[in-house]
């Protein structure tokens, strides 16, 4: 029971966090309100310190929850950089003018009703502790609570992102199809359960494993219709065919710093999940292949999910819609790892792996992706009527590198890395993913993921070529593009330019140990390649000999 | 060798016969009841029996107008301490049973602080926003 409080650490420190936060939001002192974000900023590091005294709870992913709540922590702390000023910032100024322009006379009075600040942090952290939830969960129920408490919270950020009705629009949409995913998911559970007798994790595990061991060898068909709804309910977080069509919608309607809280937080949730139900099915005796109909779903949903998403994201003329079904692409290229699996059976490296490489590319997508959502944070447009608003179309970063050189090469930087361009971060993130899916003989969906890479070039590199080559748009007429009043917000988009570089040079050089050192020592390769963040892949490796289940009887 | 636990897929469908049964004398219940007052009963229409019923007093305007956002405030605070005290019973309930020797007794009765104080957190939150104010 106890044992059970001390994997939860982290957790408890940022709900605690977010308790504090919700209240102090509302307080009458504008100083105490603008601690919230220096308070949830200090709760999510005191959350990343303790995440290193998390246990393996998980016996078939032993390092996922630490390596999750860490993951969680670190790239927490750039996404709240993103996060900071997204709501009430016209709300504190106006109030601190003295209420010009409503009233006029004397001191406006705060409205606690109509500050939305200390709930906006107070559900990012609760979101956050959902996430780490997710992490470390060992049984169908917690899992389905965890991921209940990283989505709940998100669908209220959406919609008050901005005043705006489309992202209350997009607050809408993205519920109702968040509670059929949930549904479908918990539905998949509960056949899950169904079919093993057990909710725990480990149970499950051990349920299928002596279903497939028994004469006959199959696993329970109520089960297997469990695995796969579950799947097919969790592509919902992930974006993936065929529960993909909120996300464009979604990201354009909220605001981008929400747009790109939504592409790291539930997209983690969703593959921290899957991974730990794949541990459970196991991915055999080699360690790379799973169970029949549960392999083909996820084949068929990688294949589509990577397709759609490219094709429909070269077709897009907002940024944020081409953003959003980049996301959607990326999920399909995180599924190859997820079906490739653990690679064989205690000599896994990075090159093998999918769960390390899932892992790592976790990481590697939710900074660049939180930095490119960043620069678009940062601009406003300014309508022919003087009012503002945010930044959609691809026409608006034009020139950017040159009117603002800082925000125009972040913007080029993270776009570049998505894409996989060699020296940055997105290429040693992509590496692992084609190496684990060959060592797994998945040939024909590594193809696909090939093919899919240079379609994403296209529209990658119209984005880089409309803010690098095309001339500045200041001093040539009316500037329509300014920068937002949010001072957090380029600090965002820096530190994740800054790291899709920094830690990409540590593959370079690293890359030439890395082949020698590939047998002996292969399992602290993951662990040093992420050294640079405060995240450690520890050892995914090993989960699989534990979860290998015993050879069906032939 | 794993053991391995009942499952769903393992019992004979004959089990579900209860189910089943259950399930017939529902329906059946309902539609009989539906049926026979139908058939049976006197049908006598009419103006005060067409009207909306109002626990028996004339009914004044419509129903269909906007409420003061406060009241689903305050359905939603009370919510909060609705769950608060359902979750309370069960624990009382087991609280009484644990060994007073035992340490886990000191692990239940800080968890349950530890909940009541997110409600506290709750009440301090609802207070602040206004929603226990009725000017």
């Amino acid at each position: 029971m106890i044992e059970k409080i001390q994997a939860l650490w982290p957790e408890i420190a940022l709900f605690v966090t977010a308790c504090v936060v919700m209240v102090i939001g509302l307080s009458p002192s504008a100083a105490v309100r603008r601690l919230c974000g220096v308070v949830t900023g200090l709760g999510l590091l005191a959350a990343g310190a303790l995440a290193y005294t998390t246990p393996a709870v998980n016996p078939a992913l032993p390092g996922l929850a630490l390596y999750g709540k860490a993951m969680v922590a670190g790239i927490g702390l750039v996404l709240l950089l993103l996060a900071s000023g997204t709501v009430d910032r016209e709300y504190e100024s106006f109030l601190a003018r003295g209420g010009e322009g409503a009233g006029g006379q004397g001191r406006a009075e705060y409205e606690p009703l109509r500050s939305t600040k200390g709930e906006f942090y107070a559900f990012f952290l609760f979101s956050l502790t959902g996430l780490m939830l997710t992490a470390g969960a060992t049984d169908l129920v917690w899992l389905f609570l965890a991921l209940e408490l990283t989505s709940l919270p998100t669908y209220v950020m959406v919609t008050i992102s901005s005043g705006r009705d489309r992202s209350m629009e997009a607050g809408v949409k993205y519920f109702f199809l968040g509670a059929m995913g949930a549904a479908t998911f918990l539905y998949g559970f509960a056949m899950l359960y169904g079919g093993t007798g057990t909710t725990s994790l480990g149970g499950i595990a051990n349920a299928l494993a002596a279903q497939r061991a028994a004469p006959g060898g199959q696993i329970n068909p109520i089960a297997m219709l469990g695995l796969v709804l579950s799947v097919v309910g969790i592509g919902f977080k992930i974006a993936a065919v065929p529960m993909h069509f909120y996300t464009a919608d979604v990201y354009q309607g909220a605001s981008p710093s929400v747009a790109g809280f939504l592409a790291f937080v539930p997209k983690a949730a969703g593959f921290f999940a899957l991974l730990s139900l794949c541990a459970a099915v196991g991915w055999g005796p080699t360690g790379d292949t799973l169970a029949e109909p549960l392999r083909s779903v996820l084949w068929v949903m990688a294949a589509l999910t990577m397709t759609v998403g490219n094709a429909l994201a070269v077709v897009q003329t907002s940024l944020r819609r081409v953003l959003a079904y980049s996301s959607v692409a990326h999920s399909g290229y995180m599924l190859v790892g997820v079906i490739a699996g653990p690679g064989p059976a205690g000599g896994g490296t990075l090159m093998t792996s999918g769960v390390a490489a899932v892992l790592f590319y976790l990481l590697a997508y939710g900074l660049t992706n939180a930095g490119s959502f960043a620069v678009l944070g940062c601009l406003e447009r300014v309508r022919p009527d003087g009012q503002a608003e945010e930044l959609d179309s691809i026409e608006d970063v034009r020139g950017l590198c040159q009117d603002r050189p800082l925000l125009g090469w972040a913007l080029v930087l993270s776009v570049m890395s998505l894409l996989g361009l060699p020296p940055l971060l997105g290429f040693f993130a992509k590496l692992p993913l084609f190496g684990a899916g060959l060592n797994a003989g998945e040939y024909a969906l590594v193809v696909v993921l090939a093919l899919n890479s240079a379609v994403a070039a296209f529209y990658y590199l119209r984005v880089a070529a409309a803010a690098v080559l095309e001339p500045g748009q200041v001093g040539r007429g009316p500037v329509s593009v300014r920068p937002t009043t949010a001072r957090w917000r380029p600090m965002a988009a820096f530190v994740s330019a800054a790291g899709v570089v920094a830690l990409a040079i540590y593959p370079v050089t690293g890359w030439a140990l890395f082949g020698a050192r590939q047998g002996a020592d292969a399992r602290s390769e993951p662990a040093q390649r992420a050294a640079a963040e405060p995240a450690l892949p520890s050892d995914p490796h090993a989960a699989s000999v534990g979860a290998t289940p015993p050879a069906p009887a032939e | 060798m794993l053991s391995i636990p009942p499952t769903l897929a393992a019992t004979d469908v004959a089990s579900y016969l209860p189910v089943l049964l259950l399930i017939t004398i529902v329906v059946g219940f309902a539609a009989t009841n539906l049926i026979a007052s139908a058939l049976l009963g006197p049908s006598r229409q009419g103006d005060i029996k067409a009207m909306t019923y109002e626990s028996g007093m004339n009914p004044v305007g419509t129903a269909r107008k906007r409420f003061n956002v406060r009241f689903y405030l305050i359905a939603m605070v009370f919510l909060v301490f609705d769950i608060e005290i359902i979750f309370l019973y069960p624990w009382a309930v087991t609280f009484r049973n644990l060994d007073p020797s035992l340490s886990d007794a000191t692990v239940w009765l800080g968890r349950i602080l530890f909940f009541i104080l997110t409600t506290v957190v709750a009440y301090i939150y609802g207070y602040r926003k206004g929603v226990f104010r009725f000017d």
